[in-house]
Formats: C-alpha cells, structure tokens, sequence
C-alpha cells in the first residue's frame, strides 16, 4: 500500500492514509501515513463505531497539511483489550468421537447446525460477505470433502478450491457471531479451527497438500490455514 | 491492542521478512486546497470488489473498480491471506473500506466530494515495483474524474 501511495503521489496526487506494519512504512518512505496499533484486518480499529473510525481519518487527513515529508505519525489510541467475560459460541458443535462418518456427512450434519445461525446473521447484519465462490454452501462443502481425497491439480480448480475455503469459513464466522456480543475475533478463530468439523477438515487438507510432492498443492497450503493454526495442536482440539 | 512485537512469533517473522527497501527519494505534493474543496478517492488494499467481479488470485497486481454509490452488501472480499481478522469486515464494511464516514464528511461540507470510483487491490505478496503499471494507469482515471486526494485503507 506504500507502494501505491509512492507511485500515486509522483502522477501528482496528494495521499495519505492507514499503516497497520509501521516497519514496512518506515521503510518504504511513502509520503504521509498514520500508524495505528490496531489488529490486521481492522485498520478503522472499531467497527460499528462511527466516533471512534471519524476520530482515525481526523488524524490521517491532518497529515495533508504537514510542508514536507515522509511523514509517519502514530494514532494515540490503543483498542482496549477483551473483556474477561468470554462470549459463548450459540451453535453447540459435535465433538469429533461423535460425528463418524465422512468428511461429507460430518460437514453436512454441521451445515445442518450452523445455517440457522447463518440466516439470523445475515437478517441482523443486513448483509453478508459469503459469495466470493460464486456457488451455493452445499456445493462448497462437497468442493472440500472432495479434494481432501482427491486434490484438484489445475490452476482453475485450485482458485475454485480457494474461494471456497473461504466462504466456508465466512459462512462460519458469521453464523458464530450471528448474535450482538459475541465472540472476539481470536476466540472466533480458535473456534473455527479448533472446534468444528470444518477447522478438522480444513487441517485435513492442509495435511494432505503440505505433504504432497506437486510443489504447486505444497504452496497452496500456506493459504489454508493461519499460521498460528497449520502447526497445530492436536492436545488443544476440543 | 496489537503491535507487532506482540504478534506470535511466526506472524512477526513473516512480516519482517519481507523486502522492503525504500523506493528512492519520497515524492511530496505540498497541500494545495482546503478539505471543502477536495475530491477524495479511496483505496483499499483488501481485495474487495462487487460481488459479480472476478475474484483477485495469488499475486494479482490488478485492481478492481468500486462504484461509488456501492453499498455494503455489494462488496464481498478474496484476499488470498489468511493471516487477519475478517469479522471486522463482516460487522462493519467502514472498519476496513470507510466510505460511509467520507459520504458523512461530504454531507457535512467538511469534504468537497467523493469520486465516482473508488479501487482496491490486494496487498499480499507483492513486491513494490510489480504495483507501479496497475498505479501509474490509475492516477490517470482518478485525475479525469478530477480526484486530486487520495485516503488509503491496507487490511
């Protein structure tokens, strides 16, 4: 994003904006950037908080009148940290002793549990970010169930199989969080990897690709699971 | 509160990895104009787009076009990283593109006007230099659109 603020800038535009790596922008020398301490993914810091996102463009646009630079300023709020009361998870997921079966009736039988949730979600938030596939959450779950036995090889079908990883845990996430108060992202990731039959069949995959002689299946499990999860635990699983 | 050196190890590595050498001397427009006369445009390097566009793939230098009457449950994300928060976007579409807060400072008279278009990219696994074709091309809609700001938005 530096990159692009850098080369904008020299067409004559002036930029300023959000860095969430301040050693990549400290580097990099773009022209203005605000640094904010805030997790990745969140570079406003609070959603659903308008004062809070106003109070980070204020900074970032005072940056407009500084007479020279590079400028790299850091925004003087923190987000707190969790409360200590943890939120609960509404969707009672099965514990892997008690869903035999294979990958496609343990991911069918979870469906079965997590799309009511996936509904209310989407009727509270108004929207939903799940479609990047292109294609119904029934045919994604069978996507995965497949190439976990059968790894898919060409370009087109791998992109197909990446989109649907992640509206299947799109679809999860906000069927988990479908209610207000509900659980902070790294609880929302622990459960997702660590609780459902799609985090096990997920690491299944990773398992399988990372183990694969085709360089190209090794290189795709790096975009299946975070790293603090591919290296996983398997004493942590619940 | 998430500072780098609070990241797990394996995500601080990984992000310090990464070559980033300076560009070379750092270009600088001098402020020109006041806030109520600008036309501001926003980027995103979160890989979102409309629903129906293409998604980015592995190491897409392209961006795609936002219309600037988009609205939150238009926009859908294919970032191909899997190392950040994505509940954030799915509460709230402005904690990662905040477009809704530039359409309040229109309103207010505290900005001149939003462009027509707004752009994203997908900031994962790039190399500087391979994002200059895709920018220098954009620089030129957004000046024919008379956009002469520019808010960038990483994820």
């Amino acid at each position: 994003m530096s990159a692009i603020a850098w080369f904008l800038e020299t067409e004559g535009l002036q930029t300023t904006g959000i860095s969430l790596v301040r050693e990549h922008t400290a580097s990099l020398k773009p022209p203005r950037f605000l640094w904010t301490s805030f997790p990745l993914g969140r570079p406003l810091g609070k959603p659903n908080d308008a004062a809070f996102q106003h109070r980070v463009i204020d900074a970032a646009l005072d940056l407009l009148d500084r007479p020279e630079g590079p400028v790299l300023e850091d925004f003087p709020e923190d987000l707190p940290d969790p409360p200590d009361v943890q939120a609960v998870c509404p969707i009672h997921f099965a514990r892997p002793q008690a869903a035999p079966g294979s990958w496609q009736q343990r991911l069918t039988v979870e469906l079965s549990l997590t799309s009511p949730w996936y509904e209310l979600s989407r009727q509270r938030r108004g929207r939903t970010t799940f479609g990047v596939a292109k294609a119904p959450i029934e045919a994604l779950v069978a996507r995965l169930a497949h190439a976990i036995d059968q790894p898919p090889v060409e370009p087109a079908d791998l992109a197909a199989l990446k989109y649907a990883l992640e509206d299947l845990k799109t679809y999860y996430q906000e069927a988990i969080t479908a209610q207000p108060g509900h659980p902070d992202f790294r609880l929302l990731q622990q459960i997702v990897w660590r609780q459902t039959e799609l985090g096990r069949a997920m690491l299944a995959l990773y398992d399988r690709f990372a183990a694969h002689p085709d360089a190209r299946l090794r290189g795709f499990a790096r975009g299946i699971a975070p790293r603090g999860e591919s290296g996983h635990d398997p004493a942590q699983t619940t | 509160m998430v500072r780098l050196a609070d990241l797990p190890e394996h995500d601080r590595e990984h992000l310090l990895g990464k070559p980033m050498d300076p560009l070379g001397p750092t270009p600088f427009v001098a402020n020109q104009r006041p806030m109520g006369e600008r036309r501001l445009a926003l980027i995103t390097t979160a890989g979102l787009h409309h629903r129906d566009d293409d998604p980015f793939r592995l190491m897409d230098s392209s961006y795609r076009v936002i219309p600037g009457d988009s609205r939150g449950d238009e926009l859908v994300m294919s970032h191909s990283s899997v190392n950040f928060d994505r509940n954030g976007f799915q509460d709230d579409l402005n904690v990662v593109f905040p477009i809704d807060r530039f359409r309040e400072r229109v309103d207010r008279g505290q900005l001149g006007s939003l462009a027509d278009q707004h752009v994203s990219f997908m900031g994962s696994l790039l190399q500087p230099a391979m994002l200059e074709a895709s920018s220098r091309q954009l620089a030129g809609l957004l000046k024919q659109d008379g956009v002469d700001t520019v808010f960038l938005t990483p994820v």
